[in-house]
């Protein structure tokens, strides 16, 4: 069977299609165009084929230019639903981060709602205010330099002479 | 009396009783289901034809009234 059927009457046009070639929503589209233009009922008539019938409201309509016009509507309607899909993650992730830039930085109301006290103010979980030897000092240096430290200096007089 | 009938997959329930109410004051309808449609029985009231509305007339813009609304519902998240 043919994707598409087209049965001209008087006044009225019958399209048959297949839904899987123009999905429901393409279809909800172009009938939405002609809404205005003609009386639009739609049927399923078989297993993923719908009918369409368009009967235009005005006497002396041309049922022919109806039926063309509808099938090119019908294929803008996919084209434009496939170029949605197919761009749907781009456009998802420039949303998002037009979203997150136009929140902007913390104000000073958030600032200020913090929860900074005494207690978590100098809070360093993560070791990030640790001073790099402090983080990855050697245990058997450190004792060495300890006892260092601990030894008595000589005097300076005595080195000189 | 004209029947019509909406197939449930591709008509909104909500959306038929929507142009049903929108045209009540035209026509007496009898809404019922059958298998896998929502048919109306549309019969035009005497208002409409002291207006000169056609029942003809008036059951397919009750039917246009239905598809539109259930299109729109679509597109909002609606159903169907």
């Amino acid at each position: 069977m043919s994707d598409m059927a087209v049965v001209l009457g008087e006044g009225s046009v019958r399209v048959e299609l297949d839904e899987s070639l123009y999905p429901k929503d393409a279809i909800y589209g172009a009938a939405y165009v002609f809404i205005d233009r003609c009386y639009v009922h739609l049927d399923r008539v078989g297993d993923r084929r719908i009918q369409v019938t368009l009967k235009a409201k005005k006497a002396g309509a041309d049922s022919q230019a109806f039926a063309g016009e509808f099938q090119n509507e019908l294929l803008g309607q996919a084209w434009r639903r496939a170029i949605v899909d197919e761009n749907r993650k781009l456009i998802e992730t420039i949303t998002t981060r037009a979203l997150a830039g136009a929140a902007g930085p913390p104000g000073l109301d958030d600032l200020l709602a913090m929860d900074i006290g005494e207690e978590t103010a100098f809070e360093d979980p993560l070791g990030i205010a640790m001073s790099w030897e402090e983080k990855y000092k050697k245990k058997g240096k450190s004792a060495e330099a300890k006892a260092e430290d601990a030894a008595p200096v000589a005097p300076q007089d005595e080195k000189a002479s | 009396m004209i029947e019509l009938r909406f197939h449930e997959e591709l008509y909104d329930g909500f959306a038929i009783d929507e142009a049903v109410k929108a045209y009540e004051s035209f026509a007496t309808t009898e809404l019922s289901r059958e298998s896998g449609a929502y048919v109306v029985r549309v019969s035009a009231s005497p208002k409409a034809a002291e207006e000169g509305i056609e029942e003809r007339v008036l059951c397919a813009e009750l039917s246009n009234y239905a598809l539109g609304l259930t299109i729109e519902r679509v597109r909002e998240g609606g159903s169907t």
